[in-house]
């Protein structure tokens, strides 16, 4: 098992490694000169040439890259051509909400996706509610379940805010930037109160489409799941029905969910940028727009630079629950 | 006979010596006074997709404590539904209906509520079930799963101890998948034998019945008498009665007090064992008996049992085994004939009616019926006439298959980062040769490279040394698969299969099909199932219709995996007749790998005996089964039931060892009943002459 988590761990360098060059060849192949971008239109030629040379833009290219993985590895992505600030500075501040988001939002359609999954398959005549509750849910599209949230719990309940992070108050800064875990270690309630009560709805918009395609494969896994036959020796033991189900046919049908899970999870990335516009939830997804809108490669670079190291991580997560979930790929793949 | 098996304390040395059940049994009880199991006017509807399936149609069956009934039936007959009722666990999803009373430890189990049956499940009822590895669950420790029924650790750990699994500690927190397939099977009856008990730690409760569906048939031979030998044990000393559901009467007869054939959905004969098998009073139990393969020589007729049994979507009115019976009359079609001193039978047969049945006048009559085309297949097929002329002509035609010192190794992506990698020898120096219209069978239980030999042999796989020859300018060899739904495609009709291939190997599209018609008409198959799809067809149509297609390139050679493990005695005598019809009249050679040896017996003119990736035994057929020389040949054979009452095989300890790595000295050493010696420990024993066999063991003079 520890052996492994080692390869699993060993892989993921063998992917940033790949992803760095993509990134690398990326930049460098773009029509746009960073060069005259940060000079402006009008610099001069030789000013142009001076600065290309004092930037490293006319080495090998080979030697560009060995500089350019040295400087991430050390956490320098260099500037940012919109705020003129590094650009892992600006990346740590963005990156956090947007992590505190997404891991709420996945953590709810994980929790969600299990729910509906194991009620549609055994929910008895309730079961058609579940199928019909994720069939209106898979239709609805993330902005339009947005919407609806906000003209129902804002405008109409008034329970729930409509955009931002927080109320107005003053708060420590925290170790980790996520403001549902700074406000618990530092016992400040209300503080916690309004993080809950800011992420509610963005999470929740962003967990409905993840949560109804894990709840979906993990009928269908359990559907087929029971009808096998070390289910039939479980229920030739006298056991409850629920028991059964949960016990015996839940872990063997986690195979495929985690493989869905996993999928959502990278693809909740992606979505994070239209749920932050909505609720302008200050994350990486206002910040890719806007970087994008103003062509400012470092910070694209650093921005893919994260989701892929985030994308990655996830799936390294999702291979070792598989092989926790089922002893034997234990054998296979240790 | 209360010796654990697995220590390898009962193994017979030598010859097989039959052993006889002498003491304990418990004495047959029709009619007890408090049966653990009252089964009365019992029908059981499925609901198909296609229609009402009239599983059970009416069955009364007492089962008295202690006491072992056999449930004996082919296939479809609804012997494993009657099981499956008793526990209350029929498929939900074919909603069925029943009715009538299924009465246990004073609980029906069809009207009973969820909880009550749920007791009785906890408390009274055991079941193991034919497949050990699909019947545990893959991801539970075997100790939480052997509790689960509400046995204590202690009582599980006694319970793994009793049936036999060494280190019991140990296994609790193993895994199934961790385990062989005979130990699984000895965990599940482990399992079955636990029951909800006092609060007390050593509350040793077992149940009163225990419910064993086709428990050995996924077994091998050896396996198999060990698992017999273990119910036969766990009965006498817990005192628990067995419902043993099989189609095999040889199981049936070794341990059952009771016999109970089941046909078409109703009880056609129900006594005591030693009767029922001595003489059959229902034509039925007779047939059965007579189309069960056995190990000697006579070789039976192609078709003892003609026909098929009746729709259950649409039983006949009568005697559901009337359209079969060779003693019908008018009356039997009127109504079902009732169940009357243990028969079910307007005219059963004379009690001691047990004329030989290859003196029976009928029986010598029935020859298999030879199906003439215009044009038989050798006529379109110039290799196959050719072959055929070889094979008659004399018998110095070149061979089929000579397979030159084969072996076959698999790497093991196991172990951790650096360490070397384990190779698993499948096959090791196999030598083989399938003469020109000649049958080899190659025997041994599953893992010992039967399969990678037979892959090899059709090029499938290529050996890591040694030499496959075929003959030149013939045809590939053909292979025929064991599982032949499988091997079909679900949406082509039979026809277009044989046609595809008629078209793969270059016929001309204006012949395809009428040769196509031909082919299938040759093995037995009508026009109607010439255009069903393989869902429609029975296990034995699948079977011809996958042997069609492999004569569609007219190959020298039939290589047939596990031709007829899946199917009914009846049906599985019918295809070996068809293949030896073919070997005759095509001069088809045939390579046939297998694990049951009466087919090998049937089939063969040699048979050649695996064990662990070699050959340790092969010789003429008649010869390795009347006089093995290989104490492993000697064993297996000793191990195959017979329908003998009472007569428990002696079983070889153990299981085959673990093909990783290399290997020394004789790889039979951890079974041999024999005196081990220093030189089988160390030293690869070869084949050498052993009479007209050749054997490889050292401690042959």
């Amino acid at each position: 098992m520890a052996t492994f988590i080692l390869r699993r761990v060993a892989s993921l360098v063998g992917v940033l490694i790949v992803l760095s060059l993509a990134v690398f060849v990326i930049q460098t192949v773009l029509p746009a000169d960073p060069v005259r971008a940060s000079l402006g239109a009008n610099a001069s030629p030789e000013l142009v040439e001076q600065k290309r040379e004092e930037l490293g833009y006319n080495d090998p290219l080979t030697v560009q890259y060995a500089r350019f993985v040295g400087n991430v590895v050390q956490g320098d992505l260099s500037t940012s051509l919109r705020t003129k600030r590094p650009v892992t500075d600006d990346l740590a501040r963005f990156a956090r909400p947007t992590f505190e988001l997404a891991g709420c939002a996945a953590l709810l359609a994980l929790v969600l996706g299990l729910g509906l999954g194991v009620w549609s398959a055994l929910g008895g005549r309730t079961a058609s509610v579940a199928r019909l509750v994720m069939l209106g849910a898979a239709s609805a599209p993330t902005f339009f379940v947005a919407i609806v949230g906000i003209l129902l719990f804002y405008r109409r309940l008034g329970w729930l805010p409509a955009s931002g992070r927080l109320d107005r108050m003053t708060i420590q800064t925290g170790p980790t930037g996520l403001y549902t875990i700074d406000s618990l270690l530092h016992g400040n309630w209300a503080w916690f109160s309004s993080a809950v009560k800011h992420l509610i709805l963005p999470a929740f918009c962003l967990a409905v489409g993840p949560a109804v395609a894990i709840g979906r494969v993990l009928r269908g896994a359990l559907l087929d799941v029971l009808r096998l036959d070390h289910v039939r020796t479980a229920r030739s033991k006298g056991l409850r029905e629920r028991t059964v189900v949960l016990r015996h046919g839940l872990r063997n049908a986690l195979q495929p969910t985690l493989s869905m899970a996993g999928l959502q999870v990278g693809l909740l990335l992606t979505g994070v940028v239209v749920v932050e516009l909505v609720f302008a939830w200050p994350g990486l997804g206002l910040y890719t727009t806007q970087a994008i809108q103003q062509a400012d490669f470092p910070a694209v670079i650093g921005i893919v630079l994260v989701m892929g190291v985030a994308y990655v991580v996830i799936n390294a997560l999702v291979d070792i629950g598989q092989v926790i979930a089922d002893p034997r790929l234990r054998a296979k793949k240790a | 006979m209360t010796d654990n098996p697995a220590a390898g304390a009962d193994t017979i040395p030598g010859d097989a010596v039959a052993v006889a059940l002498t003491d304990a049994a418990p004495p047959p009880a029709p009619t007890g006074p408090s049966p653990v199991a009252s089964v009365r006017d019992l029908h059981v509807d499925l609901h198909a997709r296609d229609g009402v399936v009239h599983a059970l149609r009416g069955v009364d069956l007492d089962i008295a404590p202690g006491e072992v009934v056999a449930l004996v039936g082919e296939s479809g007959s609804g012997k494993s539904i009657l099981g499956a009722t008793l526990l209350g666990l029929l498929p939900r999803t074919a909603r069925p209906s029943c009715h009538g009373t299924v009465v246990v430890d004073g609980v029906d189990m069809l009207t009973g509520t969820h909880g009550e049956q749920r007791r009785v499940l906890r408390r009274s009822l055991g079941a193991v079930f034919q497949d050990p590895l699909q019947s545990l669950n893959p991801t539970m420790r075997l100790g939480r799963q052997l509790t689960e029924k509400g046995a204590s650790p202690t009582v599980a750990r006694r319970r793994l101890q009793e049936v036999g699994v060494p280190e019991a500690e140990r296994r609790l927190r193993q895994f199934p998948h961790e385990l062989s397939g005979g130990l699984r099977q000895r965990v599940m009856i482990a399992m079955a034998i636990t029951a909800e008990g006092g609060d007390a730690d050593d509350a040793d409760v077992a149940p009163q019945l225990v419910i064993a569906d086709e428990p050995t048939t996924a077994l091998d031979v050896s396996v198999q008498a060990q698992i017999v030998l273990l119910f036969d044990r766990l009965r006498r000393e817990h005192g628990c009665a067995v419902l043993l559901v099989t189609h095999d009467l040889g199981v049936a007869a070794s341990i059952a007090d009771r016999i109970a054939v089941l046909y078409a959905g109703r009880l056609c004969e129900v006594g005591p064992a030693a009767e029922v098998l001595a003489s059959p009073r229902h034509p039925y139990t007779k047939a059965l008996l007579d189309a069960r393969l056995t190990l000697d020589g006579a070789r039976a007729d192609a078709d003892p049992l003609p026909g098929s049994p009746p729709d259950p979507r649409h039983p006949p009115q009568g005697c559901g085994f009337a359209d079969r019976c060779r003693y019908v009359q008018p009356g039997c079609l009127e109504a079902p004939p009732p169940l009357r001193d243990g028969v079910a039978c307007l005219f059963p047969l004379a009690l001691g009616d047990n004329t030989d049945r290859s003196a029976h006048p009928a029986a010598a009559e029935d020859t298999p019926v030879r199906i003439s085309v215009g044009r038989t297949l050798a006529d379109h097929e110039p290799g196959a006439a050719d072959a055929a002329d070889a094979a008659t002509a004399d018998g110095s035609a070149e061979p089929a298959l000579v397979l030159e010192r084969v072996s076959k190794a698999f790497d093991l992506r196991k172990g951790r980062i650096g360490s070397a990698r384990l190779k698993l020898n499948a096959v090791v120096d196999v030598s083989l040769t399938v003469p020109a219209g000649g049958a080899v069978a190659l025997v041994g239980e599953s893992g010992c490279g039967k399969t990678t030999t037979l892959r090899m042999a059709t090029g499938l796989l290529r050996p890591d040394s040694g030499s496959v020859t075929w003959a030149a300018g013939a045809a590939r060899p053909q292979l025929v698969f064991q599982d032949a739904g499988a091997s079909l495609t679900p949406w082509m009709n039979v026809l277009d299969h044989v046609v595809e291939r008629l078209r793969f190997v270059g016929v001309p599209k204006g012949e395809r099909m009428e040769r196509a018609m031909a082919l299938l008409q040759r093995v037995g198959l009508d026009g109607r199932a010439a255009l069903a799809k393989p869902r429609a067809l029975s296990g034995g149509q699948r079977q011809r219709a996958v042997i069609a297609r492999a004569l569609a390139s007219g190959p020298s050679l039939l290589v047939c995996d596990e031709p007829v493990s899946a199917l009914d005695a009846t049906l599985a005598a019918r295809v070996l007749g068809l293949l030896e019809e073919l070997r005759e009249e095509l001069g088809v050679a045939l390579l046939v790998v297998t694990h049951d040896l009466a087919a090998a017996r049937r089939l063969g003119d040699d048979v050649a005996v695996m064990y662990l990736g070699r050959i340790i035994e092969h010789g003429p057929a008649d010869e390795l089964f009347e006089r093995p020389r290989h104490p492993y040949t000697q064993g297996l054979l000793a191990a195959v039931p017979t329908t003998e009452p009472g007569r428990l095989a002696p079983t070889l300890a153990g299981e085959p060892p673990s093909p990783v790595g290399e290997q020394r000295g004789c790889a039979f050493v951890s079974r041999c009943p024999l005196a081990v010696t220093e030189r089988c420990e160390l030293e690869v024993p070869v084949l050498r002459p052993a009479g007209p066999n050749h054997a490889a063991c050292h401690l042959l003079r």
